[in-house]
């Protein structure tokens, strides 16, 4: 009842192709947006900030990345930390090397190096496929970790061999580095990513996205209707590592504040495959879905006992955190193997029909 | 609707839980019980949480305050330590322990803004010495760079001569760690004629190191020198034993001094050597804690013999140092509850005299301490421990580092890493008494 | 002159210092072949059922801890074993119980993502249970030598630890083992079976579950096997399971289905990825190269033979 679509119709194809044809899900997005542009802001602690909405979007970010690539065009990419490590040192050295660039644009522009590092790693998919792909990435996988490591150019000889993110300003405002404001982080980040959202939406909506998708359902049967394999499959690495640098630069200059090599290691790839296949593959609001169950997780863990006034080792709540999750994990792919995402879907066909049963 | 209401009653959640406050003399340790550096962290979080204890029960607390060390696990990992520092660091905090060097290095610009001293005691970034641009990190009673000078010197004869024409290798922890003392080694290399090769132990290689030692092999050093960690430690001191490497010009750092990752070769890595400023053994404070901590079921210690050992003794001293520098603070200060500015003071106006180390039962297990306003670090000495197949001795005196070349480097280096990090507050008109 | 560090200097290293080359290539060797013995429990599982178990790494970890545990507190090594064994039939059952048999008909990716799951949930049990601190593994209490052999070459020695020739024979004998098992025994051919086609194994009336519990089991006894042997080299703690990752490009290069793919492209590994970094890696490029010469090598070899140097050649069709 309450996604009754009665009475709503279309008088144009422009209206009918629209992204949401449907008021009440404009509505919900309305309120979305509502919560994390003004409700979010002045209700949430520094904390809170810190350990949920920064790491919430930048980690949907590279789920949407990740998305892209594995979800959309089927090809299995366990890279995706080494890409965003390739667009965060990439950030810093475009800063450090030209001090008077705004920070957006110079994240903006660090995609573009994750992108022709994805590209490059992305080549064997023309031969590889399935896992042998896979595992293809893990060799950019660790072979960027190395990289980062060596090469003391990239984090400027520092003595941490680390980045360390400078205070940077946009118009008087610090945004990064310590003395920076969680307030002011969360916006520059949130805005990033509205945009970069709106655009793979699009994207994905558009050829390119259905391309991907054909390749992704028989690759063969695409050939032979005429899509391009090879263009393809490479874009949808550029794209995907564009995007997933981005969140890479983000990661260490927004919330981090400074990143070691092993930052970007396997267990990060993993991770954001855990966020696109709980959230459900193929579905942008199924990355922002896992995003927020991963990243949701672990702060629920630590926090409920404390509330519940049990007092438990530290120690312990890392295993039990690892646990619940590898549990999780599984439990989520038993009964929805296409996860969240298809969770909400039924919920909404649900919520069509409610109170009534059929 | 629901899922508004939902969210702001999750947010008024984490909002009421990062407001409690805490009334004690809160001090915390970012420690790590878990992961592959949990051989060596252990002993150590034990030492420290042990004393902790032990002023508790047995003393009624700091000036009469109730001592709190808070433990947060993790597990070494950078990413952990920042997260647990954040989550904590409103918890009226008097000091932290970072243990990482990666964790370390990453909260040295947050203790200015945040005003949270760091206590790196004899680790961390060895510039931080230089109290003048640090004023809140503390690395006393010495710097990796005190250390290796107190190698070389230990190598090559108090004016260095010996060193000359020398190969020296230094088998490292590819971690900020590691790598810390390697601008020292390579400077000194061109300055005294040896010849310096750095070889480093990935963290995921530190149980495999058949390919360093390999090369090991090829280079035929005179000196192997170890800035190792974790299961580092162990991997490399098995791996020396296979190698059939003369374990007598095996020489590691403090933290490669760890008991256990002896006693897995046992006999057979009998010569092995490690610098420590503390000398295991049984003090009369370590009876206390057995009184008054251990045999009452307050520790997290399994194994009993481990407390005369090297890493818990060297905890229980660790906390010793912070705890003088709250007795510092409050006696300057004339008041109990101190915050962490003034524990700041306290620690760089730490003097801790040989009387007072008698005074707390420590008599012979460290030299005493001074700090000042621009020298955090103090310089002080260390000696070399030996491994006799069953436990570590001292074979020599109290070494010094050869502070009139090690402080001007240290000062270049508190200076390059202020200009690169600009702008660097310095200290930013605090003053200097 | 970088040219001439590339192309010359190695070899000259390596014909000069004869001695250090021929441990180099015994250590590349013995490293080699227990990577094959990971990968072996993969392959096991994959022909089997088609599932890429990721978990095998950390059963390889979780059985040399149970071990230790048996034993420290009280039991006698040699039946320590046999009831670790017992614990990781066991788990295979639990494994196949709840979590396979519920994925039954899911597209690859899924399974192997509920391996990967699995493979958290058991790391956290593990150092829930064990503790996450190194351990060492009971070798003499299970008859492992110590010792080494000395061989005096010219001026140089090479030593051959006699752990590592036991490893060697070990290994070896589990291949000769699983070789008959698969070929002479009827449960053997019934895994065969198996691997082919499911649908046709069941309709000939053989029990899908039991034939993979079967297999599970097999891989168990192969995991533990490994976690001794590994763990006897260089002591048992949770950094173990990274080596898992190792053997997924000898996987890449002897195919996901072949038992000999596995153990020839093990051993090719380890050797290739020793001498690089020995001669290559640590004068030229600073060390540490062991993290990714081996997935490098797989790329390159993939890209010229996409199912590896073993694997069948698979015929899609639409």
């Amino acid at each position: 009842m309450i996604y009754r679509e009665a009475g709503q119709f279309k008088i144009s194809y422009g209206a009918d192709n629209a992204f949401l044809p449907v008021l009440q899900d404009k509505f919900l997005l309305l309120i979305i947006l509502t919560l994390f542009w003004i409700v979010f802001p002045v209700f949430a602690s520094d904390f809170a900030f810190q350990a949920i909405l920064l790491p919430f979007l930048i980690y949907s970010l590279a789920a949407i990345g990740l998305n892209i690539l594995t979800g959309y065009a089927g090809q299995l990419s366990l890279g995706t930390g080494g890409f965003m490590g390739v667009g965060a040192y990439a950030c810093y050295k475009i800063i450090t090397l030209f001090p008077e660039i705004n920070i957006v644009i110079a994240i903006l522009i660090s995609g573009i190096f994750s992108s022709v590092v994805g590209v490059l790693f992305g080549l064997p998919s023309l031969k590889i496929k399935g896992f042998y792909l896979a595992i293809s990435t893990l060799a950019a996988q660790f072979f960027l970790v190395w990289f980062f490591e060596k090469v003391a150019w990239l984090y400027n000889y520092n003595t941490s061999g680390a980045i360390e993110v400078p205070t940077l300003y946009i118009s008087g405002i610090t945004v990064t580095g310590p003395s920076a404001e969680s307030l002011v982080k969360y916006y520059v980040v949130l805005s990033v990513i509205s945009l970069l959202t709106i655009l793979v939406i699009n994207i994905v909506r558009g050829k390119m996205g259905r391309q991907w998708q054909a390749i992704r359902d028989n690759d063969i049967a695409a050939e032979i209707i005429g899509i391009r394999l090879m263009f393809s499959k490479i874009t949808a690495f550029a794209v995907s590592s564009y995007v997933v640098g981005i969140a890479g630069a983000l990661l260490v200059f927004f919330w981090k504040g400074a990143a070691e090599a092993n930052l970007f290691e396997i267990r990060l790839s993993f991770e954001i495959l855990f966020m696109v296949i709980i959230g459900g593959l193929g579905s942008i609001l199924g990355a922002y879905l896992g995003a927020l169950f991963i990243v949701v997780l672990p702060v629920l863990i630590n926090v409920v006992p404390h509330f519940l006034g049990l007092s438990i080792a530290s120690a312990t709540v890392e295993h039990v955190n690892l646990i619940i999750i590898g549990s999780l994990i599984i439990a989520i792919l038993v009964i929805e193997p296409h996860g969240l995402s298809r969770l909400w879907l039924i919920t909404r066909e649900k919520l069509r029909l409610w109170p009534f049963p059929y | 609707m629901k899922y508004l209401t939902k969210n702001i009653l999750f947010m008024s959640f984490i909002f009421m839980f990062t407001n409690t406050v805490l009334a004690d003399l809160n001090v915390l340790n970012l420690s790590y019980r878990t992961g592959p550096f949990a051989a060596t962290g252990i002993p150590l979080m034990d030492g420290m949480l042990d004393y902790a204890t032990l002023l508790n029960e047995r003393d009624g607390g700091l000036g009469g305050e109730h001592f709190n060390m808070i433990e947060c696990e993790t597990g070494y990992s950078t990413a952990k330590g920042i997260e647990c520092y954040s989550k904590l660091k409103s918890d009226n905090i008097l000091t932290v322990h970072p243990w990482s060097t990666g964790i370390n290095l990453q909260l040295i610009p947050k203790a200015g803004v945040d005003r949270i001293p760091i206590l790196s005691i004899s680790y961390g970034l060895s510039a931080a010495a230089v109290g003048e641009t640090f004023p809140w990190v503390f690395p006393f009673p010495l710097t990796y760079w005190d250390g290796a000078s107190i190698m070389l010197k230990y190598i090559g004869g108090y004016d260095l001569s010996g060193l000359k024409g020398k190969k020296i290798v230094l088998l490292h922890l590819d971690h900020p760690y590691g790598k810390e003392p390697i601008p020292l080694f390579k400077e000194l290399s061109g300055k005294y004629g040896y010849k310096f090769i750095s070889i480093p132990v990935g963290l995921k290689e530190m149980q495999n190191q058949s390919a360093q030692w390999l090369q090991i092999r090829r280079e035929k050093p005179d000196y192997v020198l170890m800035w190792g960690w974790g299961a580092m430690n162990a991997g490399a001191i098995n791996e020396a034993v296979k190698t059939r490497f003369n374990m007598e010009r095996f020489i590691g750092i403090w933290w490669s001094g760890h008991d256990d990752d002896l006693m897995v070769a046992g006999k057979k890595s009998k010569g092995y050597k490690a610098l420590s400023w503390n000398i295991p053994g049984n003090y009369p404070v370590i009876d206390d804690i057995k009184k008054h901590v251990i045999n009452k079921g307050l520790s997290k210690v399994k194994n009993n013999d481990s407390i005369y050992r090297n890493f818990y003794t060297r905890g229980v001293l660790m906390t010793m140092l912070q705890a003088e520098a709250i007795r510092t603070a409050q006696k300057h200060f004339n008041t109990s509850k101190v915050n962490a500015d003034q524990v700041r003071w306290g620690l760089e106006n730490l003097n801790i005299t040989q009387a007072r180390l008698d005074e707390l039962g420590m008599k012979g297990m460290t030299n005493p301490i001074k700090t000042s306003c621009s020298d955090h670090s103090g310089h002080h000495s260390a000696l070399v421990l030996q491994w006799d197949g069953e436990k570590f001795s001292p074979i020599t005196d109290f070494i010094s580092p050869m502070k009139n070349i090690v402080r001007p480097m240290l000062e270049k280096a508190a200076d390059k890493y202020a200009k690169s990090n600009a702008p660097w507050p310095g200290r930013d008109n605090i003053p200097c008494n | 002159m970088i040219l001439e560090q590339i192309l010359i200097t190695p070899w000259v290293d390596m014909i000069s210092m004869p001695a250090l080359f021929f441990q180099t290539i015994w250590e590349g060797f013995v490293s080699g072949v227990l990577y094959s013995l990971i990968a072996l429990g993969f392959v096991l599982i994959f022909k089997a059922s088609g599932i890429f178990n990721f978990a095998q790494g950390i059963l390889v970890v979780f059985s040399a801890l149970t071990l230790i545990g048996l034993h420290s507190n009280g039991l006698p090594a040699y039946i320590a074993v046999v009831v670790t064994l017992l614990i990781m039939a066991l788990i295979a059952l639990g494994i196949e119980k709840f979590v396979l048999r519920k994925l039954v008909n899911q597209p690859d990716i899924i399974l192997f993502m509920a391996t990967i799951g699995l493979t958290y949930f058991l790391i956290g049990v593990g150092e829930f249970i064990f503790g996450g601190e190194n351990k060492v593994m009971i070798t003499k209490e299970l008859g492992l030598p110590n010792d080494s052999w000395v061989f005096d070459v010219y001026d140089d020695i090479i030593i051959i630890q006699q752990l590592d020739f036991t490893t060697v024979i070990v290994a070896l004998s589990l291949v000769i083992l699983l070789t008959c098992f698969h070929n002479f025994t009827r449960m053997g051919r019934a895994v065969r079976a198996v691997a082919d086609d499911h649908q046709a194994a069941l309709s000939v009336g053989i029990h899908l579950s039991s034939i993979w519990f079967v297999v599970w089991f097999i891989a168990g006894i192969i995991a533990l096997a490994t976690g001794i042997v590994w763990g006897a080299r260089a002591g048992v703690s949770f950094a173990l399971e990274v080596i898992a990752y190792k053997a997924l490009p000898v996987l890449m290069l002897g195919g996901l289905t072949s038992v000999p793919g596995a153990i020839i492209g093990g051993i090719l590994i380890g050797i290739l990825e020793k001498i690089f970094e020995i001669y290559w890696g640590q004068p030229l490029l600073g060390g540490n190269t062991e993290t990714w010469f081996a997935f490098m090598l797989a790329l390159l070899i993939l890209i010229f033979k996409p199912q590896g140097l073993f694997g069948e050649r698979i015929i899609e069709r639409i």
